[in-house]
């Protein structure tokens, strides 16, 4: 954390090495979240690029006190990513998932960039949609629990209660590390 | 009643509107504990970006890293035009240095011409100076004459011309007090270029030479010879002789 915070002062410091290493870290994570939501490699490493040229210019507007360098990025992405998809595709605009629903399966079926990884796939099924709306495809709580169709209150449920089963298995995962380094 | 309302989650996502955003800004720096829950929140949703991060193309970041420093080339270009700016400055100055260069060569002129003039002013200057030395020896001599003419010790004896020369006289002033002796010659006819009056004096039978009549002058200084009788005047080739030729003697005068 603290060579994350040198590396921060080094960006804002307008040192392209930093740049550099910070790529490294989050690069993977975040065109993870656009390639979700844009479903197509070209755009995405654009709205990549893009995301990078602005954490890269905008440096000086992160505040470490209000929250983590990676919730910065992911906002600074998701947002422009959303611009892009709302001025590129106006069915979006309308609200009309049937549509974007349709256009998913047809690149889904092919996409292994949509499959998801780690702790979130031992959750259950409603619970890791959830948590994939508002994730990865961009889509506000209110969006999104029209899209599974359940009252917002209950969507909010869901998101909490998958990110507390998130919690525990994360959790977990560092008491196994540690457990490891203990017997080690 | 955040934590049920899933208000961080949507603030962390950055669904909220500026408002929202800023109340929940707010609340974060007072309360601890919600601050303690957000963490958590930003760690785990971190932690499932990581989870199913892709890594994307290599080129990507290739592109960006030149795309930055294209950027900040274009900055020093930037900085560089400024420079051009201050280069046009250093124009401006160089044709000032050079008006001012101009200017001095000019004056350097000006400086040289007022040299010559000044050398011409001295040159004349000099002449006059010796103009006004010559006028004053002249003057000098003119009044020494006319002091040692009007002296009251002066005695005047007037030569006149004999059968050689019928129309010439000459007017002489002795003065014994101050030995000195001068001749009016404003009388005497014009000699050839090749002959000068010569003066004598007859010291017991013996003509002691008193010095060649200058041509210039009506005035002349003449030797003053002790007991002199008697003043003679010869015609002499140019220059004068050791001996006066006693033929060619044209007046004569006996001193008292």
């Amino acid at each position: 954390m603290q060579n994350e915070n040198a590396l921060i002062q080094q960006l804002q410091n307008k040192e392209e090495r930093a740049l550099s290493f910070l790529y490294d870290k989050y690069a993977g994570a975040i065109y993870s979240v656009i390639l979700k939501m844009t479903r197509d490699e070209g755009i995405a490493q654009n709205l990549l690029q893009d995301t990078f040229m602005s954490v890269w210019e905008k440096a000086n507007s992160y505040d470490n006190s209000k929250g983590r360098f990676y919730t910065w990025i992911f906002r600074i992405a998701r947002n422009k990513t959303l611009n892009f998809l709302r001025k590129n595709d106006p069915l979006i605009q309308t609200d009309d998932f049937s549509v974007y629903d349709s256009k998913e399966a047809t690149i889904s079926k092919d996409a292994d960039f949509l499959e998801l990884n780690g702790a979130i796939t031992s959750l259950e099924a409603h619970h890791k949609q959830a948590i994939e709306l508002v994730y990865f495809k961009g889509l506000t709580h209110k969006e999104a629990h029209q899209e599974m169709d359940v009252p917002l209150g209950t969507f909010k449920s869901y998101v909490r209660q998958a990110l507390k089963q998130l919690r525990t298995a994360y959790t977990k995962s560092i008491s196994v590390v540690l457990l490891i380094f203990n017997v080690l | 009643m955040i934590l049920d309302d899933g208000l961080l989650e949507q603030f962390l996502l950055g669904e909220l509107d500026a408002d929202e955003n800023l109340q929940i800004e707010e609340l974060l720096v007072s309360d601890a504990e919600l601050k303690a829950h957000y963490s958590h929140l930003e760690q785990d949703f971190e932690r499932l970006g990581l989870d199913n991060a892709i890594t994307p193309p290599d080129f990507v970041k290739a592109q960006l890293l030149k795309k930055i420093t294209d950027n900040i080339k274009q900055t020093k270009e930037v900085t560089l035009e400024s420079n051009r700016n201050s280069n046009w400055l250093l124009g401006i100055a160089a044709s000032i240095a050079l008006l001012l260069f101009a200017g001095s060569a000019w004056m350097y002129n000006q400086l040289n011409s007022f040299k010559q003039k000044l050398e011409i002013v001295e040159n004349e200057k000099l002449e006059l100076d010796n103009k006004i030395n010559t006028l004053n020896k002249q003057l000098n001599n003119e009044l020494a004459l006319l002091t040692t003419i009007t002296h009251p010790d002066t005695e005047q004896y007037i030569l006149k011309g004999n059968t050689l020369m019928p129309e010439g006289k000459v007017i002489s002033y002795v003065n014994h007090e101050t030995k000195s002796v001068i001749v009016n010659t404003e009388r005497l006819p014009e000699l050839d270029e090749a002959h000068d009056y010569q003066m004598w004096a007859d010291v017991e039978g013996e003509m002691i030479n008193m010095g060649v009549i200058s041509k210039g002058s009506n005035l002349a200084v003449m030797s003053y010879i002790e007991h002199a009788e008697s003043l003679n005047i010869t015609i002499e080739p140019l220059g004068g002789s050791d001996h006066p030729t006693v033929e060619r003697l044209v007046t004569n005068v006996y001193l008292n």
